[in-house]
Parts: C-alpha cells; structure tokens; sequence
C-alpha cells in the first residue's frame, strides 16, 4: 500500500518520504510515502509499535532505512547529514537530557549549536511552563521535562518541528499548556508540524491533515475536515430480507435483529436517499469521532491484509 | 565535519565529566603521596594506588561518557541536534581518551618526577613504570571498544576483568624477565630492546583498538 499524508502538488515539501522501509525482528515498516506540505499541522496516529516513532527517527536520520529515500527541508537526511538539521525540532517519547544538569545548562548547549536560537522566547517559555532555569533535570517531574525539552527546541525557531507523541503522560493541565503552544506555532503559516500520537483528540485538535499508520503501513491519510466529514455511521430498521444497496466506500455492516448498522467513509448526502428508498427505514445518521474512524480504519485494515 | 559542533560536544563531555575526574585527579594524588612516604612498602601501596585509580578512573569514564548516553537515553536529544555520525564519534572517542589520559598521565608524570627526585629511588624503574602505564592504556582502549561495539555495561565489565588478570600476568612476566629485573636496580634510566618491543606492541595494540573504536562508531546505522 502507498499512501500519501498530501497527495503530491507543486510545492517543496517539507518533508517527502518515498517506498521507506525498515525491517526489525519482530517488526516491518513497509512502502512508506509521505509528502508534507510546508506550514500544515500533520498528525500520524496509530496504536503503539505501529511504526509511528520509527517514521519519525528516519526522517531525523537517527534510524536508516533498508530501502527508500528521505528528504526534509529540501535536504537529503542520514546519520552522515547535519545540515538540515539545524532547521528541524525533534521531541520523543524516549528522549532524556543529562538529569545531572540543570535546565540552563541545557539552554546553553543548545544555544552553542543553534545560531537561530531566541533568548527572549526562551524566557517566556520557560515562564509560560513554569520551568526554573535553575532546576537539575533530575528533580523535574514528568511533564516538565516534557516541557523542558519543548523549550529547548522551540527556542530555536525550527521550521519543521517532528514530534513524536509530546503529549504522553501529561496531566490535563499540562497536556493543554503544550498543546496551546503548538497551537500558537501554528499561526505561523512558514512552520510545519508532524505530530504522531495514539491520542486521536489530541491530533484532531490540532492537525489539518491525518494519516493512519497500523502494523507498518499508511492504512489512510486525508485532510482532517475531509476525514470527519467522509465518514458516517448509519443505523437502519430494515426487513428480515432486506437487501442493501450496492454502496461506496461501505467499511463495515452488522446486523442485531431488525437493526442494521453500517459504516462509510465515503460519505455523500445521496447516500440516505439511496438507503430509505430500498426499503429500510433510517432511524439515524451519525458523524463519527476521529477516534471511531481510526478505530473502523485500523479494523479494516487487518481484514484486508487478512 | 563540523569542527565547531565537535568542540561543542568535546566540552560539554568533558564538563559533564567534572566530578569524576576531579575525583580521580584527587585519588591519584594521594596515591603519590602515598608513594613519597619513605620505605619500600609505602612506595609498593603507592604503586597499588596508582593502578587502581587509573583502573577505576577508565571504567567510570567510560560509563559515565559513553555508556550512560545510550543507557540513559541522552544520545537520542544529542543526535537531533545538528551533529553528524561523524561529529559525535570524533568528540565522543576523543574526550573519553582525553578524559582518561588527564589523570593517567598526571600520575605517570609526577611518580617519574618522583623517582628522579628521591634519592632512594632509582632511575631504572621509569622504563617498568612506563610499561605498565601503557599496559592500563592497552586495557583501557579495549574497553573502549567493547563499548562502543557492544554498548554494554556486561560485556565492558568482563573486558574489565580480563584487563586485571593479565594486567598481573603481564607484572609477573616483567619481574621474571632478567633485563627488566635489573633495569628496576639500575641508578641509570635506559631503553634495552626488549622494553622498545614491548612498548612498540602496547602503542601497536592502543592504535588499532582506538581506530577499531572510531571504525565501529561512524558504521552504526541505527543509532537509537
């Protein structure tokens, strides 16, 4: 399967990604294409070990892929490659700093690195997360070492910030504290977002465009308006030998007794009209959650490859 | 390659390293202290000292600048800052070496100022001296490379183990050699060819180990 996050158009992408694959033991990360659009919030959701973290170590040059090429800010990217990094902000999960040190101490180094690197955003970050510069890592509690390291990239003013599940772990307060920033980010029309998580409502509130990765594979992508709209759940009275219509893009049908339950994701208004004029009689047509539709797509999904 | 980011990275290993080799700067000088007292025991516990401090000291560097970077998850913040493969493997193997060499070389260079300067001590013995020293050298850069190649705290410690028990059999074997033995009595410092041989094999062995190190580093492919 080849999916794109956006579809190839004239502009320089952000970041392309074409027939990536990496193969571990127990794990394959197969026929990966993807082409992010610079200043769009792009969001990969997938439950864990779908690959999302490993997308995102390729395109830093942090893992090699077997096969496929990857280029980011117009640059090619591998190990050997530093250049594009110095545009590039990268959060994991994983990531730790040296928990002996302090967070200035931090500041300090990346600022060495960093000729973009803003002072006085580094100050208001550190004062909007209620962060002390002062502080060792090692007595930081989760979320502010979140914070902590999302200061240290922000503060560089990259163009592409990847980041990879940012907000996992993070009480509510805190979870909106980054996510206000992300969100302030994004006003800015030059800078691009990928931002993986398995949190669907995280990545809705904030993504113009959604791919689904499962089990190593882009199972969908598309705009986010468009996803939400496209899908739609169904719940019909019908007959005991009704027979349903030949619908597009039908992703699921079960039945409980008299009632049908269908679900689309290719969504268009004839669609009712088509389903009450063959006899059944629609009791209600529901827009699903970003949630349901992963949840629909991902289940799909394994069945085809099945 | 990117001389600015590799004398980025050098000092910030060599800054995140402070405390230890403060520490080890410390133990060594006691130990050369130790060495100065008079009589023969103190010299021996001197000597003792001095071995076991470089031992620690090249163990806990390594740990502490190499293998805690994966351990401890670091390596993933640095590697995405704008620092190539080759960048990081030249600072990374060049501090932890450098890091290493401060208090080695300090001990070697004040027990040779020592043993000039005592007049109870004779000059003979700096060649054995320099031997050994070279000896922990040897031991320390195949622990280095056990590192970086296995990145494993196990395999570094068995590698460490090893080092100590030829480290005595390489002891045993200089006190036996005739030449050496007399070397060790002599109020002259000289080189007979036995002690070259063995030195042009120690500085053979460090080089290899160190280019088989930085080899190893820059052909990870993966490096989270």
């Amino acid at each position: 399967m080849s999916t794109a996050l956006n579809q190839p158009r004239q502009f320089t992408a952000a970041a392309s990604l074409r027939g990536i694959a990496k193969s571990y033991k127990h794990f394959q990360l197969k026929d990966i294409d993807l082409e992010i659009e610079p200043g769009t919030v792009n969001g990969l959701i997938g439950p864990n070990g779908a690959g999302k973290s490993t997308i995102m170590r390729i395109m830093m040059g942090l893992v090699a892929p077997d096969q496929g090429t990857v280029s980011v800010l117009g640059q090619p990217i591998s190990s050997r490659e530093a250049s594009a990094k110095q545009e590039i902000g990268f959060f994991s999960d994983d990531m730790r700093l040296y928990k002996s040190e302090s967070i200035a101490f931090h500041m300090q180094f990346v600022r060495s690195l960093f000729p973009s690197w803003d002072e006085d955003y580094a100050h208001q970050l550190l004062d909007r997360f209620g962060l002390i510069a002062q502080q060792k890592i090692k007595g930081l509690s989760h979320g502010q070492r979140v914070k902590s390291l999302l200061l240290l990239i922000l503060a560089r003013r990259p163009k592409l910030l990847i980041l990879d599940e940012p907000t996992n772990g993070l009480d509510p307060v805190a979870k909106q504290e980054v996510l206000s920033e992300l969100m302030q980010i994004v006003n800015d029309e030059t800078r691009t977002i990928l931002y993986s998580s398995h949190n669907t409502q995280d990545v809705e509130q904030i993504s113009d465009t959604i791919a689904f990765i499962d089990r190593g594979r882009v199972i969908a992508s598309n705009n986010r308006d468009e996803f939400l709209d496209g899908w739609r759940r169904f719940k019909l009275q019908a007959p005991q030998n009704w027979q349903a219509p030949v619908i597009d893009g039908l992703r699921s049908e079960s039945t409980f007794g008299n009632l049908r339950v269908m679900t689309l994701d290719r969504y268009q208004a004839e669609v009712e009209d088509r389903l009450q004029s063959s006899g059944a009689t629609l009791e209600a047509s529901e827009a699903m959650t970003l949630e349901e539709i992963f949840v629909a797509a991902v289940a799909r999904g394994r069945e085809d490859k099945q | 390659m990117n001389a600015n980011a590799i004398q980025i990275l050098f000092l910030k290993d060599l800054f995140l390293s402070r405390w230890p080799l403060f520490g080890y700067m410390v133990g060594g000088l006691l130990s050369v202290m130790v060495a100065c007292l008079p009589g023969e025991f103190a010299g021996f516990i001197g000597f003792i000292l001095m071995v076991t401090v470089t031992i620690a000291a090249g163990i806990h560097l390594i740990g502490v600048l190499l293998l805690a970077e994966s351990v401890d998850m670091t390596r993933t913040f640095v590697m995405s800052l704008p620092v190539s493969l080759l960048d990081y493997s030249i600072a990374k193997i060049s501090v932890v070496l450098v890091a290493f060499l401060i208090p080695w070389l300090g001990m070697l260079a004040s027990l040779t100022v020592l043993i000039f300067v005592a007049p109870e001590a004779k000059p003979g013995f700096v060649a054995f001296l320099v031997m050994v020293f070279l000896f922990m050298l040897v031991g320390f850069c195949l622990q280095l490379v056990t590192a970086v190649v296995t990145e494993s705290v196990g395999w570094t410690i068995v590698v460490v183990v090893l080092g100590n028990v030829l480290l005595n059999l390489f002891l045993k074997t200089l006190h036996e050699n005739p030449v050496i033995a007399e070397l060790n009595k002599s109020e002259v410092l000289s080189w007979p060819p036995i002690v070259l041989q063995i030195m042009a094999i120690e500085v053979i062995v460090i080089l290899v180990a160190l280019g088989l190190a930085f080899l190893f580093q820059i052909r990870q492919r993966d490096l989270v």
